[in-house]
């Protein structure tokens, strides 16, 4: 059994890495990813947000939102399906969870708070979390497994933005053509990452 | 010489700034500091005097590959005969390597010299001598029957979104050649994996014997049945001898330089005395390979796949390990540079390329990707390394 969430975990951390593999929250990922410092702090609130999320997003679905998924309250609600309120729904918890983290790193870290400016409530809207819970709704996990693909993604997503800062803290003073300083050349280096990411693309856990 | 030195000194001011050739500047300082040393002062600190500038640095690189090349060459023309059921004579077989192999390196050379001149010429800095580098080691990792369009294209990508974006020479995070393979492995798989492309045959005239299959030696490992031994399997080969010695010699299908772990070594040892190439990273991207081959050993099961029993020596000298491990990984540029780092950074490597060989079905061989994805996180070891090290000082200090 442990060796199956390794299994998942080392997947989406590698083989289906959120970033390098699906390009989500590529907004947050080349914006934030200047310093080594500010990629680790985002990345570990990204890590955070994700590993609550996923969870709670998964039992508001499968005891709410999904079809016949009220039937604990009721027999009678057997045939309700609210799943069409997944997206707003998900949004929900994320902004909620986003809210918090804020208030957190605002409270222990006001350099960290500072240096992450508007991308800490931006993570509410970061591509990445929602689809993570998105993803656990299509490939139908149960609760552990929600929990064990949550966290990997974070941490996939963590690995990727600590590397393509210390990537681009390297570069800082490389003599790079004047039009694609900055986020062009970071674009050009994300692609080079997928692919070197690419080594673990076809391994079947 | 002098003769040459002189007709150089006469045209000099006319390549100045001012001059009626000055656009052609980096040209002309390629063809000066490559044949004569530079006349060029100094004229803040530090006055740095060493007759190992870049471009003798990377000439020692090249004369390291003398090895390897000659034999690519030779076995490129030993696997055409020995497919057709001739005797591999020694200069046919040099010769038909020869008309397979310059093309290429041609073409390669030919392309990449291009863009490295047209950015040179653009953005005004030097003709860097990096790209001969990566001329010839490009043409070394390809099979013999690449076409040569899609060399072209790839050394393309390679020297402009490998190197020159990133500022040149010294800046990429990459290594070129590589970048330039993965370039093609993934736009045209077809001309590079497979059994199909490692022997230069020509379908419609040459009558190959019965028993051929252009298949490499990783190939039939990883083609074991479940249960099997790799080991087993390789030796049952038909085709071709696939014993130890044979695979450390290198008479066997492969992309034209990587099949040789001798001639690959021979390199090493003249990158090693000559301090250009990094023996941490050379040591530790073997000893990563052979302790997770052995990892992989102890691990396999009766439901496992036949490559999981590979014993690490094999894996050391099949594919492209050794060469990948003494050109590609050492690449000064996009290896980890702290000395710490190199030992992570090469151990990972040995380790990366190892478990795909062993757990990826899609590629039967890992080396370049396992190098690439190393190339990645060298920065972020190297930064972590010099961290670490601030705080021990600082304590050490306090």
């Amino acid at each position: 059994m442990l060796e199956h969430y390794l299994s998942l975990f080392l997947k989406s951390v590698f083989v289906e890495n959120i970033v390098l593999a699906f390009f989500l929250g590529m907004c947050s990922f080349l914006a934030v990813s200047k310093k080594v410092e500010t990629a680790f702090g985002l990345g570990l609130a990204v890590i955070f947000v994700l590993t609550i999320t996923a969870p709670m997003n998964w039992i508001i679905h499968e005891y709410l939102l999904r079809e016949g998924a009220m039937i604990w309250i009721s027999k009678s609600l057997a045939g309700m399906d609210l799943s069409f309120l997944n997206f707003i729904t998900f949004i929900a918890t994320i902004a909620a969870m986003v809210q918090l983290v804020e208030m957190v790193i605002d409270k222990y870290s006001p350099t960290l708070y500072a240096a992450l400016g508007i991308f800490l409530p931006l993570i509410a809207v970061n591509c990445a979390i929602l689809g993570s819970s998105l993803f656990m709704v299509e490939r139908e996990y149960n609760l552990p497994e929600t929990a064990v693909f949550g966290f990997g993604a974070g941490f996939g997503f963590f690995l990727a933005i600590v590397s393509i800062a210390a990537i681009r803290y390297k570069t800082r003073y490389s003599n790079v053509p004047a039009g694609l300083k900055g986020l062009g050349l970071a674009m050009l280096i994300t692609g080079l990452m997928s692919m070197a990411f690419m080594l673990f693309s076809g391994i079947q856990l | 010489m002098k003769f040459i030195e002189n007709i150089l000194d006469k045209h000099r001011d006319r390549f100045e700034k001012g001059g009626d050739l000055a656009k052609w500047k980096p040209l002309f300082e390629a063809a000066d500091t490559i044949l004569f040393w530079t006349n060029e002062r100094t004229k803040i600190n530090p006055h740095v005097r060493d007759s190992l500038d870049l471009k003798r640095f990377m000439m020692m690189v090249i004369v390291a590959l003398v090895p390897s090349t000659l034999f690519g060459i030779y076995n490129v023309g030993y696997q055409h005969f020995y497919a057709l059921g001739q005797q591999p004579e020694l200069w046919n077989s040099f010769l038909f390597g020869l008309m397979k192999f310059l093309p290429i390196a041609i073409v390669s050379y030919a392309v990449g010299g291009f863009w490295e001149v047209l950015f040179s010429i653009i953005r005004k800095h030097e003709v860097n001598e990096g790209f001969l580098v990566t001329g010839i080691l490009f043409p070394l990792i390809l099979p013999p029957t690449i076409p040569l369009w899609q060399v072209a294209v790839a050394v393309s990508f390679g020297v402009v979104i490998g190197k020159e974006v990133f500022g040149g020479t010294g800046m990429n995070v990459l290594n070129p050649a590589l970048t330039a393979r993965a370039f093609v492995f993934f736009a045209y798989p077809g001309k590079i994996s497979g059994d199909k492309v490692w022997t230069a045959i020509d379908t419609a005239k040459d009558k190959v014997i019965d028993t051929f299959s252009g298949a490499t030696p990783l190939l039939v490992a990883s083609n074991t049945e479940a249960g099997g031994q790799a080991v087993q399997s390789l030796h049952n080969f038909q085709y071709g001898d696939f014993g130890f010695i044979n695979l450390f010699m290198g008479f066997i299908p492969g992309s034209i330089g990587e099949t040789s772990a001798l001639a690959a070594l021979i390199g090493a040892v003249i990158l090693i005395i000559t301090r250009v190439g990094s023996w941490r990273i050379i040591v530790s991207v073997f000893a990563g390979g052979y302790l997770t081959a052995m990892l992989m050993n102890v691990l396999a099961g009766t439901e496992s796949t036949g490559m999981f029993t590979l014993p690490p020596y094999y894996h050391l000298v099949m594919g492209g390990f050794a060469f990948g491990a003494v050109f590609m990984a050492t690449d000064p540029v996009s290896a980890a540079q702290t000395n710490t780092g190199k030992w992570f950074y090469g151990l990972l490597i040995g380790a990366l390329a190892i478990l795909v060989r062993v757990v990826n079905p899609a590629y039967p061989e890992g080396m370049m990707l396992a190098i690439l994805f190393m190339n990645v996180f060298s920065p972020l070891i190297d930064y972590y390394v010099v961290k670490g090290n601030i705080k021990r000082r600082l304590k050490r200090a306090a």
